[in-house]
């Protein structure tokens, strides 16, 4: 499954990152932590498919669909 | 003579001497880290700031000792995701070869140590290849030892082979320990090179994560209290409520309080004009002084007191943390008109003058909705609109209430004239969005936010950001707005000195009635628009003395009730009121666009877009109503 699909108060860990991605994204989503193994915790949704939170490491993110469905997570 | 020459001479050696060992330390550091407090604490109240045109790279500069501190933007990482980042990233490599720098600092954030560690160990080791000294300071100690929690700074040094100081800029814990250990250390930075670097297998995220799990807090208990204020300020309801409260203030404080200020700087002008041109003969030189000088560039010093109390709302809320809240709560309605939650400060900011929002803008992630985002801003009803709103509604708009006072058809036209300008502004970015290349979109930046720890604001950096932001807005558009003004009360002085109605001005609007007729207005009209091209509000004077009223500024209703028996259109006067909604008539916005987008091209393009689309609604509006 994708974050994207996560769920408010579920958590998971990062499976890995679609290898598409433009390189810069993807190499600064890794420096934030979205490697594979780490644990991440969904704060909450948004209204109208708006941005998603969750904590990461010592981090709060904020990410918007068109980049959160392309993590992917399996849930823990 | 010669005394004086060997005075001069030793002085100019010395400091041609002190430039010689004068070394520059560079502070670096990850975004809300309390880098900026902590750059304001160990400079004091003086700073350079070095701004480089079209981009958000600002570098400040302040004295440490004998030494330059130079703070550098905040950066993630030192792998670039936007164009900014790459400039600011571009300019730490440029430090690094500099042989004037002498130390790099880096500034951590105890309590968050893996995520300032990423961007920590990537600077430790640039430094390495390049054999500067680095020192880590590891900030906000207070907040760690307020959880109970302490890191040993010993073992971490070794660890990170570099010094590392425990302090907090906040308050001022281990501070003057630190800008001496400082500079003792430029004398021998080669002591402070870095004595370990990441091992090519070893990752900087898991290295930065180890030694985080060895040394940090755990990171439940840091966001524990963020995570709870979140549940409230960010919930589907109440989240909404205060936000749209935040923002009323934010309005409120716009006009409301910036008004005082407003009203002194105008009394101090005035006081300054009546005494300069008492002391000067009557003629053409008190003239000039009173009209051009005090009229012209002091009609625009009264908008610097707006543009600071807004500076200083909008930097209560970003020191704060809620900024980043709004754009996340704005983020999903904004990207239905292709902008980004980002875009959502620069637009507020454009209510009250459009230059600070324009730079505001800078914080957009993606160029491209930067760039849609700094086109639209000028359709922000600002406040110079306001004068030309207020006599047009007097003028054309009776003054009904309804539901016993409550509504009032005046204030309901005011707040459809703002409601029209968003509207047309996010109109203008769907249109702007279709318009640019779809490929690109795939390689545009994504909305990634951090939500950084809510603070109390220090006053110290944000007194600075006041007083920048009122120099920048000064030295940006003053000289334009002298020029303009200087060029325009020629126009209107000559050849029969001071008789405007006979004056080239006059002949200019003359010969241009033919554009205006068609929105029903005679050249009166069209002087007081062609003159607004300076500043909007410029319109109200103009248009004062063209019709023989003194003061027409402050007397709007005696204007009103002039225009009023010499006979102003219905459908003329809502035409000229849209006019001013949408046209940018405004040099110093043009001046600013041309410098943030770095094209002349598209500031001038708008200039002549957006003149077109005024003119047009005018025209509608005065051919059918």
């Amino acid at each position: 499954m994708t974050l994207w699909e996560i769920k408010k108060k579920q958590t998971a860990l990062v499976d890995g990152l679609d290898p598409t991605l433009v390189p810069a994204v993807l190499q600064r989503l890794n420096e934030m932590g979205f490697a594979s193994g780490q644990g991440i915790k969904c704060l909450r949704r948004s209204p109208l498919r708006g941005p998603i939170v969750l904590q990461l490491g010592d981090c709060v993110y904020s990410l918007e669909q068109n980049i959160a469905n392309r993590i992917n997570i399996s849930l823990s | 003579m010669v005394m004086s020459e060997t005075v001069s001479k030793h002085k100019l050696f010395k400091t041609i001497n002190e430039r010689q060992l004068m070394k520059n330390i560079i502070l670096v550091g990850k975004p809300n880290s309390g880098k900026s407090l902590l750059f304001n604490q160990m400079t004091g109240m003086r700073q350079k700031v070095a701004n480089f045109p079209g981009v958000t790279v600002e570098l400040k500069s302040g004295q440490l000792g004998q030494h330059q501190l130079v703070d550098f933007p905040g950066t993630y990482s030192l792998k670039s995701l936007s164009k900014d980042e790459e400039l600011a990233i571009e300019k730490i490599h440029e430090a690094m070869h500099n042989p004037k720098t002498a130390l790099v600092v880096c500034n951590l954030d105890a309590t968050r140590l893996e995520s300032s560690l990423v961007f920590g160990l990537q600077v430790r080791d640039l430094a390495l290849q390049h054999n500067k000294g680095v020192i880590f300071a590891l900030n906000m100690i207070d907040e760690v030892q307020r959880f109970g929690h302490q890191i040993d700074t010993k073992q971490l040094s070794k660890d990170l082979g570099c010094a590392v100081f425990a302090l907090s800029a906040k308050t001022l814990i281990g501070l003057q320990e630190f800008k001496q250990a400082l500079l003792d250390a430029v004398e021998h930075a080669e002591d402070f090179i870095p004595a370990t670097t990441t091992e090519p297998e070893q990752a900087v995220l898991e290295n930065s994560r180890s030694l985080s799990k060895r040394y940090g807090i755990k990171a439940d208990v840091v966001l524990k209290r963020q995570n709870r204020i979140d549940d409230f300020l960010l919930n589907s309801l109440f989240g909404g409520l205060i936000f749209l409260l935040i923002m009323f203030l934010l309005f409120q404080s716009i006009f409301t309080w910036a008004s005082p200020l407003m009203d002194a700087v105008e009394i101090a002008l005035a006081e300054a004009a009546s005494v300069v041109s008492s002391s000067l003969p009557d003629g053409m030189v008190n003239d000039f002084v009173t009209d051009a000088l005090f009229g012209g560039v002091g009609s625009f010093l009264v908008f610097v007191p707006q543009i600071m109390v807004l500076t200083f709302v909008i930097g209560l809320l970003e020191d704060t943390g809620y900024l980043a809240r709004a754009a996340l709560i704005c983020h999903k309605p904004l990207s239905y008109f292709g902008l980004s939650g980002r875009s959502f400060i620069p637009y507020l900011s454009g209510h009250a003058c459009a230059i600070p929002a324009i730079m505001a803008a800078r914080t957009i992630e993606s160029p491209r909705k930067r760039l849609i985002t700094m086109m639209t801003i000028p359709l922000m009803s600002c406040s110079a609109r306001l004068p030309v709103y207020a006599l047009l509604i007097a003028v054309l708009i009776p003054d009904v209430q309804y539901l016993g006072g409550v509504v009032n058809l005046q204030g309901i036209t005011f707040f459809v004239l703002y409601f029209i300008g968003i509207v047309t502004a996010l109109l203008v970015s769907v249109l702007l969005n279709k318009m640019t290349d779809l490929n690109k979109d795939k390689a545009d930046m994504p909305f990634i936010l951090e939500l950084p720890t809510y603070r109390l604001p220090h006053w110290k950096p944000l007194i600075h950001r006041i007083l920048t932001s009122a120099k920048q807005f000064i030295r940006r558009a003053g000289p334009v707005i002298f020029m303009v003004s200087v060029v325009i009360w020629v126009l209107g002085y000559f050849p029969q000195n001071g008789e405007l109605q006979s004056s080239y001005l006059a002949m200019l609007g003359q010969w241009i009635e033919p554009i205006f007729e068609p929105l029903g207005l005679d050249w009166r009209y069209g002087v007081a628009i062609l003159v607004s091209f300076l500043a909007r509000e410029v319109f109200v004077g103009a248009l004062g003395t063209l019709f023989g009223m003194e003061n027409a500024d402050e007397n709007i209703s005696g204007l009103a009730a002039n225009i009023q028996t010499d006979g102003l259109a219905l459908g003329a006067g809502i035409g000229l009121m849209l006019f001013y909604v949408v046209a940018l008539q405004c040099v110093a916005t043009v001046a600013t666009l041309k410098g943030e987008t770095g094209s002349r091209k598209i500031a001038w393009g708008l200039f002549l877009g957006y003149g077109f689309l005024a003119y047009c609604l005018a025209w509608l509006c005065a051919s059918f109503i």
